[in-house]
Order: structure tokens, then C-alpha cells, then sequence
């Protein structure tokens, strides 16, 4: 096994920042839509809470986006320029998980410093970050305050139209926020992307050398 | 000049004239001043109009009161002014002639009451835009006109205690609940601030529907000036809430609510009225078999609208309020509001039980057309509602659904995939050991 430094510290700032966040926003969100089945705590402080964490989780996106704006590790998000062999790599990805790995064969995907992310990862990250994030974070600042936004609500749709965007993505972290910490697990420890995420180094198996001629 | 402006001019300058010496000479005090004396000209009418029983027969049991008390008229505000100067119509000669003839009572009342136009044209023309004089134009009588609220004779500037009998005339229950609230309680005793009476919130003569405009919450932040600051202490959107929730919805708790979606035009930026829209509102509910609008109903008339509204989008505004006046005005101290956010916030909450669909009637009075509750709570309501939401209350029943799918998703595909990949494991691991040992 080697050792790849592949989560530099500003991405572990960022994604635990986010995970706690979204967890927190998770929660008081489900405290503020179901209060009549849900009693974490009152709605005045959920609705407080979900606003704080809000502005911190926004601050925080500006970490990432900085971060790989400004730094070649951006190329981790897209290793393969070529749209149709990413697609097939995803596939791939996909049948890995949904019956490779139920058969003990090999991840098809292999990290290096460049390629931390399988082509699956690649493409839901991307869609996640550069369009679902930021919907949810701008559907969250209209609907934190109605009356200063009201020209952009307006141009949304409504509140409804604001609201229920807001709500549909917010369904989607929630089921992310289960998938994504399951397929964390699936490293060739459990605990492994865990704890690469922590200290930042990935363990992977070392390359095999080169074929000796017979 | 005509011989009656320059009798009022003569009246006028002389008291004015009255006036100033009382003010300057100190000498004689209110209580003391002997009461005016009807003038020589006025005594002529009193010869016969101040007998007591003189009254005018419309019908049966249908009469008004042609008495006038002359001391009180000569001690009112239009003492000075004399009869002739509101009664021009009248010729001596052929008096009482035939005149005009009218309907009732009231109609002989309510034309009579024109008389004050022609001097108090500002506060006619405030009148003509009220709900009161919107009232009259659809041709109900018992809206009260200038008359009815200062009296005809014994006419007075501005009379509290008049003013409260006339709006109880019509507006009893509404009264006698103003009189429990710590407004009614507080009026007219003494105190930092004046208590409020119907006129300060309602307006005296532009009287507006209740339920329309800003008016009345503009009243009560007209004198409870901190109100704004003291909500954006713990109220989140203050300002939408202030905007979308009348003040009695809080501050009476006791009272019932309802929400009242009005159909909006963001074109013209106004209320939709009965004029614009009435006949596509009644077709919907007539279609409808005459029962509240469901979403789907709501939905098709809002495509419709929106079709035939052109160029504009009509929208539904929405507005939680109390279901009548009288619960209106239970007002409580401020302590007993409700500040409690899930009143609302929350499923089968009491207020989105309660929901009308709204336009501006005839007389500026809101028609309401029931719906049910699954006009808040539908798919549909994303379009057809786009504009009026509140969190929790109206949630979209749909999408709890899927967030408990979600949910099941999210928990049982990691466990699902988890155990089959741990047996299938085991399997291959049976498989590979039975084959090693077969070797």
C-alpha cells in the first residue's frame, strides 16, 4: 500500500464544514417544515439556526469553488475531456456497484492524485456543486427574506414556485446524505475514504511492476 | 352674491366676531354663556317645525321627524348659519309644496343629507370613495350618510360619543367588542396616549373595507410606532407577516381564522373587482355543483383567468385574517398575543382550515367564494398558488411522500446492498475454500 495526498487541508475544511452543516440544516429544516411531528427543537430556534448555517454553509462553498478555481487540482473534477468515454466510465462505475462488487471483482476505478474521483463521483460532484448547491443556496436567501427579494421571487415564479425547489432539493441532500457516507465505506477498508478525508491521504495498492520477460 | 351666501357671510363674520370676544375679554366663561337664541328668520320655521310630532308619512310605520329642537340647533355649529342656508329649496310662499317625492323615509333622509356637499366638498368627496357610500350605490339605504353620524339639526364638528352610536347602529357586535378590548376599556380615560375609537383606525368619512388594503394595519402602527421593531426582535420576515397577517390574527388569539386568497392584477396593480371577474368565478363554482372550489376547480380557473386576463398574469394573493369583524376587534393585551410560531407553522393548523377565493365587490366589499383546503395543499397549488405560501401550514402533501420514500431509500438500499454483499461474499468465499480443498 501507498500513500497519495489526495484531499489537500482546504478540502477537508470544506467538506466537513459542509457535512456538519448539512446535517444541522437537515434537521432544522425537518424541525421547521414538520413541526407538528418533529420536536428537536422549537421552530423559532430552528428557523434561527437553519439561517446561521445557511450563511456559514454559503461562505464556505466559496471555499471549494476557490480553492479548485485557483489550483490545478480542479483536473480531479474532469481527468477525462472526452464526454462519451466519462459516460462509459460511469457506467462502468455503475455496474461495478450494482453487481461487480457483489461478484468480488475488482473497483474499476484506481486513485491517483489526479483521478481521486471515479467517473460516477466525478459527474454527480459536478452536477452537485456547480448546480444544486447553488439553487438550494439561492432559493434559501429568497426564502430568508421574502419582502428584500421579492423582485427575484417574483421572477422565479412565487414563493411556492421558490419554496418547492428549495423543498425538492432538500429531499435529494437528505438521500444523498445516506447514499454518500455508504459508499464512502466501500474503500478496501471501511473506514478508509473516512479516514483519508481526515488526514488527507488516500492508501492505495501499489502499482504492480513491470512484467519480467520470461 | 345670492341672498343666501351673504347671509351665511353675515352669520359667519358675526360669529367669528362672538368668538373673538369671548376669547379676548376672558370675562365670559363655557359654562356661564347664555345659550344661543334661534334668529328672527330661523323662528319663522320654528313656528311650525319646532312643535314635537311634526314628522312627514312616507308609508306605513314609515315617517320622518320634521321636529327641530331650535335652542340645539342655534348651539350648533350651524346655528349661525340658519335654516335657509342648508334648506334653499324651500319658497316660503308655497311651502310645504308638493317637492319631490320619495321612496321611504330613509331615501327622503339620505337626499336630504346632500345638502352638506356643496360646503363640505373635501369631506364629500372622501365620503364617495368610501364603503359606505359604495354601499348606497348598490342601493342599500341603511349606509350611513353625513346626517346619520352628526346629526341634522343639532349638528355637531366632531361628537365621540355620536360617533359611536352611529357605527353601533349596524355595527353592534363589532362595538360591544371594541368595548372589552383595552382600547374600548382605555377610551376616554386619561393616559399618556388617546385610546382609539372606530373613526381613528376606520377613518371617518374614506371609511375602506376592512379587509382591504393596508389601512388598518397602518393604523395600528400609526400609534403602536415600536411595533415594527419590537416583532423583528423574535419574528422572522417581519415585514412579510405584517404584510400577510392582519393584526387580530395574533393579538386577538382567541378568534378564528381563515386564509382569503384575492385575485390580484400585478398589471394594473390592483384588486381584481366583481366588474372584471365575476362571471369567471361564478363559472367555476357553478361547475363545481355550487360547492367550494377544490384545487383542480382552482386550477382550471386560474388557466382561464390567466387566458382571458391577458396581457397581465392574474395572481392570488394571500392574507390570514379573522373570519368577522366583531372577533376583529377582541383585541388582548399584548402579553396574551400569540407568539407562538406552530399556531401556523404546522399541519391542520386551525387557520388553513378556513379558506376563501376573494374579489372586490360592488361596493368595495370583498365577494368571497368558498374552497376547500387542498387548494394550500395540492401539486397544483405550485401554479394556481404561486404567490402564497407558509411554511409548514400549506406544505404539498406530495412531497412528504416522497421525502418517506426518500427516507426508506436512503436507509434501506446501504442496508440492502450491505447484506447482500456480505452473503454473496461469504458464498464466493464457501465456494472458493470447498474448491481449494478439492484440489
Amino acid at each position: 500500500m501507498q500513500k497519495l495526498y489526495v484531499h489537500p487541508l482546504p478540502v477537508r475544511i470544506w467538506h466537513w464544514t459542509n457535512a456538519l452543516g448539512f446535517v444541522m440544516l437537515i434537521l432544522s429544516g425537518l424541525q421547521i417544515r414538520y413541526s407538528d411531528a418533529v420536536q428537536l427543537m422549537s421552530f423559532a430556534s430552528a428557523v434561527q439556526m437553519h439561517n446561521v448555517l445557511g450563511g456559514v454553509l454559503i461562505l464556505n462553498y466559496f471555499v471549494w469553488l476557490l480553492f479548485y478555481l485557483f489550483t490545478d487540482k480542479i483536473r480531479v473534477y474532469h481527468p477525462e475531456l472526452n464526454p462519451a468515454k466519462h459516460f462509459r466510465g460511469s457506467l462502468r462505475q455503475l455496474w461495478y456497484y450494482g453487481y461487480g462488487i457483489f461478484k468480488g471483482q475488482p473497483n474499476p476505478h484506481h486513485v491517483s492524485v489526479y483521478r481521486k474521483f471515479n467517473p460516477l463521483q466525478s459527474m454527480t460532484y459536478q452536477i452537485v456543486m456547480i448546480l444544486l448547491v447553488p439553487i438550494q443556496f439561492y432559493t434559501g436567501v429568497l426564502l430568508w427574506d421574502v419582502n428584500r427579494f421579492a423582485a427575484s421571487i417574483q421572477l422565479f415564479g412565487g414563493v411556492r414556485v421558490v419554496d418547492t425547489v428549495h423543498v425538492v432539493l432538500f429531499i435529494f441532500f437528505i438521500g444523498f446524505i445516506f447514499i454518500h457516507p455508504y459508499l464512502a465505506s466501500l474503500g478496501h477498508t471501511n473506514l478508509a475514504h473516512f479516514k483519508a478525508m481526515v488526514t488527507g491521504y488516500e492508501e492505495v495498492e501499489d502499482e504492480p511492476g513491470p512484467k519480467q520477460p520470461r | 352674491m345670492t341672498t343666501v351666501t351673504r347671509r351665511i357671510l353675515t352669520a359667519a363674520a358675526a360669529a367669528t366676531a362672538l368668538s373673538l370676544v369671548s376669547i379676548f375679554s376672558g370675562a365670559v366663561r363655557a359654562a356661564d354663556a347664555p345659550r344661543p337664541a334661534p334668529s328672527a328668520e330661523d323662528q319663522i320655521c320654528l313656528s311650525c317645525h319646532g312643535q314635537e310630532g311634526m314628522s312627514k308619512t312616507f308609508g306605513k310605520n314609515d315617517s320622518v321627524s320634521l321636529h327641530v329642537d331650535g335652542q340645539a340647533f342655534a348651539g350648533s355649529v350651524h346655528g349661525p348659519l340658519g335654516c335657509a342656508a342648508c334648506h334653499t329649496e324651500v319658497d316660503l310662499a308655497n311651502h310645504p309644496g308638493a317637492g319631490k317625492s320619495f321612496d321611504s323615509a330613509r331615501a327622503f333622509s339620505i337626499a336630504k343629507a346632500g345638502v352638506c356637499s356643496p360646503c363640505h366638498e373635501d369631506k364629500a368627496k372622501l365620503f364617495e370613495g368610501s364603503v359606505h357610500a359604495g354601499v348606497l350605490r348598490t342601493g342599500n339605504l341603511a349606509a350611513p350618510v353625513c346626517t346619520d353620524c352628526h346629526g341634522a339639526h343639532a349638528v355637531v364638528r366632531k361628537a365621540p360619543v355620536a360617533n359611536d352610536v352611529a357605527c353601533r347602529k349596524c355595527h353592534g357586535a363589532i362595538f360591544d367588542a371594541y368595548l372589552q378590548s383595552p382600547h374600548g376599556k382605555a377610551y376616554g380615560k386619561p393616559g399618556p396616549v388617546k385610546a382609539p375609537i372606530c373613526a381613528d383606525c376606520h377613518r371617518a368619512h374614506d371609511v375602506s373595507p376592512a379587509s382591504s388594503g393596508t389601512g388598518l394595519r397602518d393604523a395600528c402602527l400609526g400609534c403602536h410606532t415600536g411595533a415594527v421593531e419590537a416583532h423583528q426582535k423574535w419574528l422572522p420576515n417581519t415585514k412579510l407577516h405584517l404584510q400577510v397577517v392582519s393584526c387580530p390574527a395574533c393579538h386577538a388569539p382567541t378568534s378564528q381564522k381563515s386564509v382569503d386568497l384575492r385575485l390580484y392584477d400585478p398589471v394594473a396593480k390592483r384588486d381584481v373587482t366583481a366588474k372584471d371577474e365575476q362571471t369567471r368565478l361564478d363559472g367555476p363554482t357553478v361547475a363545481n355543483g355550487g360547492k367550494a372550489l377544490d384545487s383542480k376547480a382552482l386550477w382550471d380557473l386560474m388557466r382561464g383567468v390567466d387566458r382571458a386576463g391577458a396581457p397581465g398574469r392574474m395572481t392570488l394573493v394571500g392574507r390570514l385574517e379573522v373570519r368577522s369583524g366583531a372577533e376583529a376587534h377582541q383585541l388582548t393585551d399584548k402579553s396574551k398575543a400569540i407568539r407562538d410560531c406552530v399556531v401556523c407553522h404546522r399541519k391542520g393548523a386551525d387557520p388553513f382550515k378556513n379558506v376563501t377565493i376573494s374579489i372586490v365587490g360592488p361596493d368595495g366589499r370583498p365577494i368571497r367564494y368558498e374552497a376547500k383546503q387542498d387548494v394550500l395543499h395540492g401539486p397544483t397549488s405550485v401554479e394556481s398558488l404561486s404567490g402564497f405560501y407558509a411554511i409548514g401550514g400549506t406544505r404539498i402533501g406530495i412531497l412528504d411522500v416522497v421525502l418517506a420514500l426518500v427516507l426508506l431509500a436512503g436507509v434501506s438500499v446501504p442496508v440492502a446492498h450491505l447484506v447482500l454483499r456480505r452473503l454473496l461474499r461469504k458464498k464466493q468465499a464457501a465456494e472458493q475454500h470447498a474448491g481449494s480443498e478439492g484440489e
